[in-house]
């Protein structure tokens, strides 16, 4: 591993903070603007003791990534918005069957082929609500090429720590961006592990409550042979349909996120203190509202800023706050509006609300923001 | 072989289930629970150890197969079982990865993965259920359900030609492909030992019969008669793939149908990484 | 001996060879014939056909006409293979009618006993005394049950029979090698009979049989010849006199077989019910399975592979022999 600092393209630093993270299983399809995720994975993984293969779709790609987890090793996928779509229904799987693996989505223009080698942000629902059913998921959205590094290893962490699919949701822009990054010497990235039965437990259970709501997974061939399925289950891991218990297994599912979210938040906050003027966006768009931000504090406006780093679960806490003390809020975004619809949700009755939407294919810039912040 | 067969002890089915699920859930006279004694036996012969045992199913009636063994079980998604293995197989090659699929599973949602997976050689062993339906959703047309039946969905009979899945694995590259009917359950046994045994991927059909909705809506008799039927709808592989009308004019032929020798791919990855790993100046 | 072949018609005699002719000083007893009917009989893949031709050709070598009928085809499943070879200075009928065989060659011992109502009633009877036991001679499934083959020993034929041999030609060529050689014995013995020279035998049969296995013919046909010349001087050695009996053995130990049903399994799919070869198993009202006859249950473990809810075990464990 490369000692910092160093340029990379965003999906190199994907790739390295993959391996970082102890990733040593891959499993993609190409497509654009995702395939360097695959092309540095190929090269990287073999000299790590690591398995990288090319799947024939990116159902199979996702599912032989649930696999080799279920086997014991972190796996990680990558992919855009046609090929995430298809890995929505073994999403909900790994869901189910709180199996860690890392989803990489660089957003790309859509619908359907869309745009391929332009940027949006269309994936946002489509992130939270892809898969059927009600689900737990965890977002992680950099902005930056040093940020695809460290939320590729955060997500891995926090897939492992959770036992859920986390999604790296990032767009063609920062896919493609070549940027100066600091990366830690090798070893020295924070690298958590999922909690391991050691087979020799009496009565185990496969998805047991425990304190944390995160069950203790247990490792084939090391003596619980447990049952793994997509159907509703039990602790022991066997399917029900008893309401009583259908009940219990899917709350605990959505709640090991909810009730942890101490451990899973994080936004970045700027001049949001004393900001009558809150911007909130995510991703490149929120490197523009920064900028834009700045150009208006030096203008004498109180603007802020808000990103979600953890776009999903959404910060609602954090939004609500910061939006109790603004007056105006400005939400821009590559799509026709979908962070929109929370910070609507979120903002209360009578907040004003001001939203930019560019589908086009080309970036929102500091300019476009700071003249809406003006006119608002 | 044969040796080490004699010197073990005898099978004992119960050994290898879980048992407070039993009794399973499928129909009376379900073909599947034929085929799966056939695949612990095997798994018995082949001394295989629980712990290391692998079953990966799909979803349908083939896919709730699984959850009966005592082992390490995976009940996956519709038509992806071979995916899931495949990475399963790779992160884990000391495992045994055995595939439960149905001809739905298999060869229609799932029959991309089927000819990739024959493609690749990756040590699996794929167990192809067919009773020629959709059992589990209540009885419609499969890809290998037999010219002119009634399903639920052909009330006129069923116009769609079938799969030969045995020629479709052989076509695309699997190394060892065997087909047997559940009425020949030592047959099937060894069939499946075989393919187990088979380093590589091995496609094994197992010809069973679905009598609670398939059956009862053709005429074709309970439980008994459909099973004793299978016996005139085979030939096996020993009596050559022609039709000898009238003799033996049936279309199933039995047995082991192909088997070659290729490279199986997770040695292969693992070579090629050695290779990488010894060369000087790593790429970049 | 006078010829069985008729001559139909006033057709010249072109072939060569009388009643008289062309027995050479030193061979055995027996009177050379103007022709003879050879009748040989086996199972599938014991070479019947083999040494039917090697007949035929030394038939040929001799100056006779020659004609070789023959019933194969179930060679693959063990089932009968016969030749009928009839030399003579002329011969028309190929095959050979009740009761006018020269000689009976039998490579299995129940089809020499089959085929016995062909054999002239001086004629000579040669057989091995292997018996092959078809699986269909098993009328009950039960381990040591009495198979449905023939009880009559080498002493009762022998003793039946104008001029009968019968030995255990497979032991003989197993002791060269390949128990195959056994017909190849058994036309040593038949060589004793027929005022042939010794030459012309090996002189056929090695051109026959493929080169790599000619030694072990050589040697299987000179042991038959020479078991033959020294039965026909000692009568007591022209069948194993300790063969007393071919019924099995009184008081064969029975394996115990035990059939368990484990009714909260079965479902009641009637397989087991239909499938057993016994038809030992039926259904009850509850429609469960249950062992209607326990006597007639072989063990054969049809019903347990075959349920598909695994309600079905048997075990069967074999009783210590008790040793005086």
């Amino acid at each position: 591993m490369s000692h910092a600092p160093t340029a990379l393209h965003g999906n190199h630093a994907c790739a390295l903070g993959a391996i970082a993270a102890g990733c040593r299983f891959f499993a993609g399809y190409p497509i654009t603007p995702s395939s360097e995720v695959a092309e540095h994975m190929s090269r990287e993984l073999p000299h790590v003791d690591g398995t990288f293969i090319q799947m024939e779709d990116e159902i199979a790609s996702l599912a032989a990534c649930i696999g080799a987890s279920l086997g014991g090793v972190k796996t990680m996928t990558a992919t855009s918005g046609p090929g995430f779509s298809l890995m929505q229904e073994n999403l909900g799987y790994a869901a189910m069957t709180e199996t860690p693996c890392v989803i990489i989505n660089v957003m790309r223009g859509g619908p359907s082929t869309g745009m391929p080698t332009r940027p949006a942000q269309g994936d946002i629902m489509q992130a939270r609500w892809g898969t059927h059913g009600d689900h737990p998921v965890i977002v992680v959205a950099p902005a930056s090429v040093q940020e695809v590094y460290t939320q590729t290893i955060r997500a891995f962490n926090l897939a492992e720590e959770f036992r859920t699919p986390v999604i790296v949701l990032y767009d063609e822009i920062v896919a493609h961006l070549m940027e100066t990054v600091s990366l830690p010497a090798k070893g020295k990235a924070e690298v958590k592990d999922r909690k391991w039965a050691t087979g020799a437990e009496v009565g185990f259970m496969p998805y047991a409550e425990t304190d944390d709501l995160v069950p203790v997974m247990s490792r084939p061939g090391d003596g619980h042979r447990v049952h793994v399925t997509g159907l509703t289950h039990t602790p022991d891991g066997f399917p029900t349909q008893k309401p009583e218990l259908a009940d219990r297994a899917l709350r605990r599912l959505v709640d090991k996120i909810e009730l942890n979210r101490d451990r899973i938040d994080e936004v970045e906050e700027i001049e949001t203190a004393d900001a009558d003027i809150l911007v909130v966006a995510v991703g490149i768009v929120a490197r523009a509202a920064r900028r834009a931000v700045e150009m208006l504090r030096a203008e004498g406006v109180k603007a802020g800023l808000l990103r979600p780093v953890t776009l999903w679960p959404f910060p609602e806490a954090q939004v609500r706050n910061a939006a109790e003390r603004a007056s105006v809020i400005v939400v821009p975004e590559m799509n026709t509006g979908q962070l929109s619809l929370e910070i609507e949700r979120l903002a209360g009755r009578g907040k004003r609300i001001r939203t930019i939407h560019r589908i086009d294919g080309e970036p929102i810039g500091p300019d476009e923001i700071a003249q809406t912040i003006r006119e608002a | 072989m044969n040796e080490m067969v004699r010197t073990l002890e005898p099978f004992e089915i119960k050994d290898y289930l879980r048992l407070q699920l039993m009794p399973h859930f499928m129909c009376p006279g379900c073909g599947h629970g034929i085929a799966l004694r056939a695949l612990l036996w095997a798994v018995h012969e082949l001394a295989i150890d629980k712990n290391k045992l692998a079953i990966v199913s799909g979803i349908g009636c083939s896919g709730r197969v699984g959850a009966y063994i005592d082992a390490n079980t995976f009940h996956t998604t519709h038509g992806r079982p071979l995916a899931f293995a495949t990475g399963l197989k790779l992160a884990r090659p000391d495992l045994t990865v055995v595939v439960i699929t149905g001809d739905g599973d298999c060869l229609a949602i799932g029959g991309n993965h089927l000819i990739h997976a024959c493609r690749r050689n990756l040590d699996l062993t794929c167990l192809m259920l067919n009773n020629e339906v959709y059992g589990m959703t209540g009885g419609q047309v499969s890809p290998t359900t037999s010219a002119n039946r009634l399903t639920t969905t052909t009330p006129g009979g069923n116009a769609e030609p079938t799969f030969d899945a045995c020629k479709l694995a052989e076509a695309a590259g699997a190394s060892f492909v065997g087909r047997e009917v559940t009425r020949q359950a030592m047959a099937l046994k060894n069939v499946i030992r075989d393919g187990i045994a088979h380093p590589g991927f091995s496609f094994i059909e197992a010809i069973s019969d679905c009598t609670e909705i398939y059956g009862r809506k053709n005429d074709l008799g309970e439980s008994p008669e459909m099973i004793l039927s299978q016996k005139s709808d085979m030939r096996p592989e020993a009596f050559g793939n022609v039709a000898d009308e009238p003799f033996r004019p049936n279309r199933l032929v039995t047995g082991i149908l192909a088997k070659q020798a290729r490279p199986e791919y997770g040695a292969a990855y693992r070579d090629y990484a050695v290779r990488v790993k010894s060369k000087p100046g790593r790429p970049r | 001996m006078s010829s069985p072949v008729k001559s139909k018609g006033a057709r010249p005699k072109t072939k060569a060879g009388s009643d008289t002719a062309a027995e050479p000083a030193g061979e055995p007893v027996k009177p050379a014939r103007a022709g003879g009917n050879i009748l040989i009989v086996g199972v599938g893949g014991q070479g019947v056909l083999m040494i039917a031709k090697v007949v035929a050709l030394l038939a040929q070598k001799q100056g006779y006409q020659v004609k070789q009928s023959e019933v194969h085809g179930m060679a693959k499943r063990g089932g009968i293979v016969f030749s009928h070879v009839r030399y003579g200075p002329e011969v028309w009928s190929p095959t050979i009618v009740k009761g006018e065989a020269d000689a009976l060659i039998a490579l299995e011992w129940a089809e020499g006993l089959r085929w016995l109502d062909h054999l002239k009633h001086e004629g000579v009877f040669i057989a091995d005394t292997r018996r092959i036991v078809p699986p269909f001679a098993c009328r009950s499934r039960k381990a040591g049950a009495p198979i449905n083959y023939a009880k009559e020993t080498p002493a009762d034929i022998v003793s039946r029979v104008a001029d009968g041999f019968a030995l255990d030609a497979s032991t003989i060529a197993e002791g060269f090698g390949d128990a195959r050689a056994a017909n190849t014995v058994l036309l040593g013995v038949l060589s004793a009979s027929l005022a042939y020279p010794e030459a012309d035998w090996l002189e056929v049969i090695e051109a026959s049989v493929p080169p790599k296995s000619r030694d072990i013919n050589r040697n299987a046909f000179a042991a038959g010849r020479e078991w033959a010349l020294a039965a026909r001087a000692n009568p007591t050695l022209r069948f194993d006199s300790s063969i007393t009996s071919y019924e099995a053995p009184a008081g064969l130990l029975q394996p115990k077989i035990t059939l368990e049903i484990n009714a909260a399994w079965c479902k009641g799919c009637d397989i087991c019910v239909k499938l057993c070869p016994e038809r030992c198993l039926a259904l009850n009202a509850e429609q469960v399975a249950v062992l209607k006859s326990p006597d007639a249950c072989t063990g054969c473990h049809i019903c347990e592979w075959l349920c598909p809810d695994f309600a079905i075990s048997i075990r069967t464990s074999h009783p210590e022999p008790v040793t005086a």
